[in-house]
């Protein structure tokens, strides 16, 4: 399993921003990713400025999947401007227990939940 | 308890060498006269005497991942330049302090961390 955040640009508006964030699980889906569990994070004041900005909105996305088309994903991540930062990790059984730990604590806890 | 009543004789006859600990272990009488007297004096333990070793907190814990997502935990890790606490301030272990590093880094790439703190810089 491979975790993905990324940070996107603050400046675009709602739709934009949901519209970019559809645009990444569609890619993964079109890459035979199977979209895992998908978190909005949402803004979030960044720790730092990037590219003069202060906020971002962030997202992570869990998905399982051949990995062959990562380095893929990451160049069209990295091309595109409205993404700040991303990150991809590879799981390994701790993680993937973490993972799983953290959702059955999520699935405990009623927090806003989403598809 | 009876270790606790060893140790506070050891230090006050280390920590007040002079005339009056001296008197004190050799006349019973007068002893019990200075411990009426002093009451106080009773815990002057020497810096880190009785502080334990201390457990690493994420063994302690039982965590098994560091998310660098979490950033109450690593915060604490860090100091007020944003850098990463020795091993010897925070008694992280070894192994987590590899973890601790990788995910400080992490969380630092997507800024969700600064690399230097707002008021440094």
């Amino acid at each position: 399993m491979y975790e993905l955040m990324y940070v996107i640009n603050p400046v675009l508006s709602d739709d934009q921003t949901k519209n970019m964030v559809e645009r990444v699980q569609n890619y993964l889906r079109e890459n035979d990713a199977d979209v895992v569990h998908t978190e909005e994070m949402g803004s979030q004041r960044l720790a730092y400025p990037i590219q003069k900005k202060r906020n971002g909105y962030y997202v992570v996305t869990n998905f399982r999947g051949d990995g062959t088309f990562i380095a893929k994903l990451e160049r069209a991540l990295q091309i595109n401007d409205d993404i700040l930062r991303h990150l991809v990790l590879r799981y390994d059984a701790k993680m993937q227990r973490y993972f799983e730990q953290q959702r059955a604590k999520a699935a405990e806890q009623p927090v806003e939940a989403d598809a | 308890m009876a270790e606790a009543t060893t140790e506070t004789t050891t230090t006050e006859a280390s920590a007040a060498p002079a005339a009056s600990s001296s008197t004190e272990s050799q006349q019973t009488p007068e002893q019990k006269a200075a411990a009426a007297d002093q009451p106080t004096i009773t815990r002057t333990a020497a810096p880190g005497a009785n502080r334990r070793r201390t457990r690493c907190p994420f063994v302690a814990a039982g965590i098994e991942y560091i998310d660098y997502k979490d950033i109450d935990t690593l915060e604490r890790y860090i100091n007020e330049q944003g850098k990463l606490l020795p091993r010897r301030l925070t008694g992280v272990s070894a192994k987590f302090q590899r973890q601790l590093t990788i995910a400080v880094k992490r969380a630092r790439h997507v800024a969700l961390l600064p690399f230097v703190a707002e008021n440094v810089r």
